[in-house]
């Protein structure tokens, strides 16, 4: 401890005395360390740490599967039979979310509520704040009427006021009693405003049906001691039991359990992984700068390790001191990366906000303190050993003597010099392209061609409540009128609404038989998605009208039943036909369903994202035949949409005050939101190859400097013998370039196994792209070239006379 | 194996060659050398004739390419690296002609130097340096860095270091080379103190004025020992 300390001090004090190196030194750890530990603060929250309810490795997710869609939500009637049926689960609870309009006191309110069965509380394990949860009483058609509020709500609409309990709301026009609030920490589902029983609708005739699956899905808490396989296991037996018995219906489905750790993060678990690896590389890279710059400072120390060891010391103790000596700085690098990391992930969060899962469970806790206290010692241990192992050999004869420079291992800390180059070349390189994949991809991403113009359109929605909007034509008269008013505003081009919009997965699924081809039979019928518009919403858009007509106001609730396709799929069911007067019906095989009469075909659109395509085809009915409590509108406007969102607004609520709008943005935005995690990748993949270049530039200029130091004397002769500048350039370059180009094989080797880890996340481009890799390779090399420029150019002025001496 | 005599230091036909490029070097060859306890011999001789080479084998910094070597009646030309550490650390007191302090430990910190190695506790430690210092003066430098001493006093601190361990024998290569007159012979008196106290030292000097400060010189040229003087005078003028 004794002797820890006197290294210690030694250490600090040899930092202290030369603070350029330290400096350098310590920055260099810093970026390192800090990406990592920032990247591992969000892997360490997203991945690693359980979900914030007790033993939630037991809670799994439930849905619904068949043969043509995966992650199907739960039709009502199946979740009834699984609840009776299952011995896996402790209980099993369906959830999903629903708008709801806040009425009745101060203005009108657009809220998120979660529709969730009694049970869901106790399977979290999670207890109100005040008050309670529901009881299963209220949890069935007719019970009464209730509703949870989550802590913000409480706080920010009611000021937490706390004789709220027992009091009633008006929640889209129905009066609720406010029967409890949980806490702030509580977030299921996610987001969401308050919580109301979900078995209350599950009255509704089309809950009854097993062919509905009005978007719930489970969440379900296995017994103790069950493995996951076990439960799947069950559930499908369950599920081939219901298939017999109900084969028009559940023909082909079959229960997805998943742990529900697993539906939050699996959609980035690959790209963190990637990352993770990413920064490492960088750590890499800046271990190999200080080792580098640790070697060079050892030769200036070759004296004072012979003098201890003339005086005693023996190796172990030498490389103890000098590995204190790396670890300090590495714990100081480490110290600063943690500042950096904190920031770091603040700029993640704030670049990004939706693309993290979990992402207010983001922070520095004691696990990413001990991680980066660890990566820090490991990190002094590698950048220090090589450099320790070499110094504590010098020749000590040689060493002590009056101009003793102890050179004899000189060569091979040259060749450990020279290894550590072409060792961060090769890294860089890995990250570089990979970091240029990413960019490829997000360029292709951008190119992609969303089958509408996103220019100039503002959105938002409207949901009109079923207590006050029971009759269709309510439903249908507001719709117009309300379009109507919004056309005449000032600014406004055109304007259309539609039950979904594009690029945000917001569109319904439902079967279709053709008519005049044969029944595909249960669990093969095809399923289309569906939109319900207004007339002018193709114009508005900009999706293309390929052939026929739009829908028009003539296309009314009792007018003939028409329907608008796709062009896929004009081609996937009427190949070389004219769509045009072709026959569909939707829903259930019922010879009595209602036909509905192909009249136009229209672009195909982007629906679920600009990288992702179903593949399914796509159907559009008049709002008028099918009408929805919900629309979107979309304004088409001559300037900034964002502009005429108030005025847009106040139109809405001249047609009826109590209807609020909300989720106001421009199409620009939704564009936005829906490339962010390719965004936020391609930041990340950006900054994390933007410093491993700097350091690999860095590098290379270091040791290219070094040599040109060391090889002075060799340089005067050369020079006094003749040799030319341009010899010299030569010479020094073709050393530097040499190591470079070694490196860059290296890399390219590395890059063709390790970047098809990240096809998961590539778009239109190969993880092994070809022009990626000899861009970036050219790239690299002119960066190695221009590093090692700037020694040569120095080698070049060498004066011979006092080279010459100066050995 | 144990030596016959009990001399500190005996050497049997000791021979060191350096192989570079192919060429061989014989700096040492067939040399035979003993040192008794509380001699001061000296080690006279050309420049390249091999003095600072035997030095190095003497003081286990180096090994010899045949012959052998018993130090306190010890067989040490088969010691590891480690083994090698400690019997320098133990057993003998370097002084260099270039003082070999370490620049960035003050003079307290280069004295206890060896001893730190020992594992020695550092109450301990504390009083033999504080010791060391006094004996050659020094004491009333202990904060200051090298830098802020003379070369004189440097090479005190350095004669302090040597003998702080309490080793068999001090070996001290070409001490006065990199001083002035007035400090080479306040360097020498102190060795002569040392010695009349009971030290064994052992010094490879080119200055023959120096040499003949020592009881006994030997000489060497190509790397052999051409002869021996017994000068007994130990008289530094």
């Amino acid at each position: 401890m004794d002797t820890l300390l006197q290294d210690l001090r030694y250490g600090l004090r040899l930092l202290a005395k030369s603070p350029g190196f330290t400096a350098i030194a310590i920055l260099a750890l810093a970026l390192g360390i800090g990406a990592n530990c920032a990247i591992f603060s969000v892997v360490n929250a997203v991945l690693l740490r359980p979900l914030p309810y007790r033993e939630s490795d037991r809670l799994m997710f439930l849905s619904e599967r068949e043969p043509q869609l995966e992650g199907m939500s739960i039709a009502y009637p199946n979740f009834t039979d699984w609840r009776e049926q299952n011995t896996v689960f402790e209980k099993i609870a369906v959830f999903r979310r629903q708008s709801y309009n806040l009425t009745g006191s101060g203005d009108p309110e657009r809220l998120i509520g979660g529709q969730v069965s009694a049970d869901l509380f106790p399977i979290l394990r999670a207890a109100p704040e005040q008050g309670r949860t529901f009881t299963s009483d209220e949890d069935r058609p007719g019970g009464n009427q209730v509703v949870i509020l989550s802590h913000g709500l409480w706080q920010r609409r009611f000021g937490s006021d706390p004789s709220l309990l027992g009091k009633t709301l008006l929640l889209s026009g129905k009066a609720h009693t406010v029967i409890g609030v949980m806490p702030a920490e509580y977030q299921f589902p996610s987001r969401v405003d308050l919580w109301v029983p979900v078995g209350q609708e599950s009255g509704q005739p089309g809950w009854q049906q097993r062919g509905n699956h009005p978007g719930l899905y489970g969440v379900g808490r296995l017994k103790p001691g069950l493995s996951v396989s076990q439960c799947r296991a069950e559930m499908d037996t369950i599920a081939v039991r219901l298939e017999k018995q109900y084969p028009q219906s559940n023909t082909g489905n079959r229960v997805t359990v998943t742990p529900l750790l697993e539906i939050f993060v699996r959609r980035i678990r690959t790209a963190l992984l990637v990352l993770l690896g990413a920064v490492g590389f960088v750590l890499l890279i800046a271990c190999g700068n200080v080792a580098n710059l640790q070697l060079a400072r050892a030769a200036t120390r070759y004296k004072e390790i012979a003098i201890r060891m003339a005086l005693g010391a023996k190796r172990r103790q030498l490389i103890r001191q000098l590995l204190t000596e790396s670890v300090l700085l590495a714990v100081l690098g480490g110290a600063l990366g943690l500042l950096l990391a904190k920031w770091g992930v603040t700029a993640i969060l704030a670049a990004s906000p939706d693309s993290i899962p979990r992402a207010r469970e983001i922070g520095v806790d004691s696990r990413v303190l001990e991680f980066t206290f660890l990566l820090s010692l490991l990190t002094g241990i590698l950048f220090g050993l090589v450099p320790a192992l070499q110094s504590s050999r010098p020749d000590l004869t040689e060493s002590l003597k009056e101009s003793g420079r102890g050179t004899t291992t000189g060569r091979q800390r040259q060749k450990f010099r020279n290894v550590l180059v072409v060792a961060e070349v090769a890294l860089s390189l890995v990250l570089l392209i990979g970091s240029g994949l990413t960019i490829r991809s997000f360029y292709r991403l951008q190119q992609v061609n969303p089958g509408f113009t996103a220019q100039n359109l503002l959105t938002f929605q409207v949901t009109l409540p079923t207590a006050k909007y029971q009759q269709d034509t309510q439903k249908i008269n507001f719709y117009q009128e309300s379009l109507e008013k919004l056309d005449t505003l000032p600014g406004v081009r055109s304007v259309g609404a539609a039950s979904g919009l594009p690029l945000g997965n917001n569109g319904n699924q439902t079967s279709f038989y053709v008519q005049g081809k044969p029944d595909p039979g249960p669990g093969a019928v095809p399923l289309t998605e569906i939109v319900v518009v207004s007339p002018d919403y193709f114009r508005t858009m900009g999706i293309p009208l390929l052939r026929g007509r739009a829908f028009t106001r003539q296309d009314s609730k009792d007018a003939p039943k028409v329907v608008i396709i796709d062009e896929s799929f004009a081609e996937r069911y009427w190949p070389g036909e004219d769509a045009l007067g072709k026959q569909i019906t939707f829903g259930g095989h019922d010879p009595k369903s209602v036909m509905n009469t192909v009249v136009g075909t229209v672009g195909r659109v982007k629906m679920e994202g600009l990288d992702t395509d179903s593949n399914r085809v796509q159907a559009y009915q008049p709002f008028t035949q099918n009408t929805y409590n919900g629309m979107t509108y979309v304004l088409r406007t001559a300037a900034d949409p964002l502009a005429l969102a108030s005025a847009a607004r106040k139109q809405i609520l001249d047609v009826d005050p109590d209807e609020p709008t909300y989720n106001v943005r421009s199409i620009e935005q939704i564009w936005e939101e829906s490339v962010a995690p390719q965004r936020l990748n391609l930041l990340l993949f950006g900054l994390f190859a933007g410093v491993a270049l700097l350091l690999a530039a860095i590098g290379i200029y270091g040791v290219m400097a070094y040599t040109v130091m060391q090889r002075t004397h060799e340089l005067g002769i050369r020079i006094a013998l003749g040799a030319g500048t341009g010899d010299v350039l030569r010479l020094v370059v073709g050393h530097g370039m040499l190591l470079a180009l070694i490196g860059i094989g290296i890399g390219l080797t590395g890059a063709f196994a390790l970047t098809r880890l990240m096809s998961t996340f590539l778009f239109g481009v190969q993880a092994t792209d070809p022009l990626t890799f000899a861009v970036i390779s050219v790239l690299l090399g002119s960066v190695g070239l221009i590093a090692c420029y700037f020694p040569a150019r120095k080698a070049t002025k060498v004066d011979p006379i006092i080279a010459l001496r100066y050995e | 194996m144990n030596s016959p005599n009990p001399a500190i230091i005996r050497m049997e036909a000791v021979s060191k060659v350096f192989f570079t490029d192919e060429v061989e070097t014989h700096a040492l060859e067939g040399t035979h050398l003993e040192i008794n306890q509380g001699e001061f011999v000296s080690i006279a001789g050309p420049s390249g004739c091999g003095k600072s080479t035997l030095l190095s084998i003497l003081g286990l910094l180096d090994t010899p390419t045949d012959g052998q070597y018993w130090l306190s009646g010890n067989a040490v030309e088969s010691l590891d690296r480690a083994e090698r550490a400690r019997v320098r650390n133990r057993e003998i007191g370097f002084v260099f002609q270039s003082f070999n302090l370490i620049g960035d430990l003050t003079v307290f910190e280069n004295v206890e130097l060896p001893l730190t190695y020992r594992g020695m506790r550092a109450a301990e430690r504390k009083q033999r340096v504080v010791a060391a210092l006094e004996r050659v003066g020094m004491a009333h430098r202990v904060k200051h860095l090298p830098s802020q001493l003379s070369g004189g006093q440097q090479q005190r601190v350095a004669v302090a270091r040597a003998l702080v361990g309490e080793p068999s024998i001090l070996l001290a290569d070409e001490p006065t080379g990199n001083l002035d007159s007035k400090n080479s012979e306040a360097v020498m008196e102190l060795l002569h103190e040392l010695h009349h106290k009971g030290a064994t030292i052992c010094m490879v000097t080119h200055d023959s004025r120096f040499a003949r400060a020592a009881e006994r010189t030997i000489h060497l040229f190509d790397g052999r020992v051409v002869s021996e003087d017994e000068t007994g005078s130990a008289e530094v003028q």
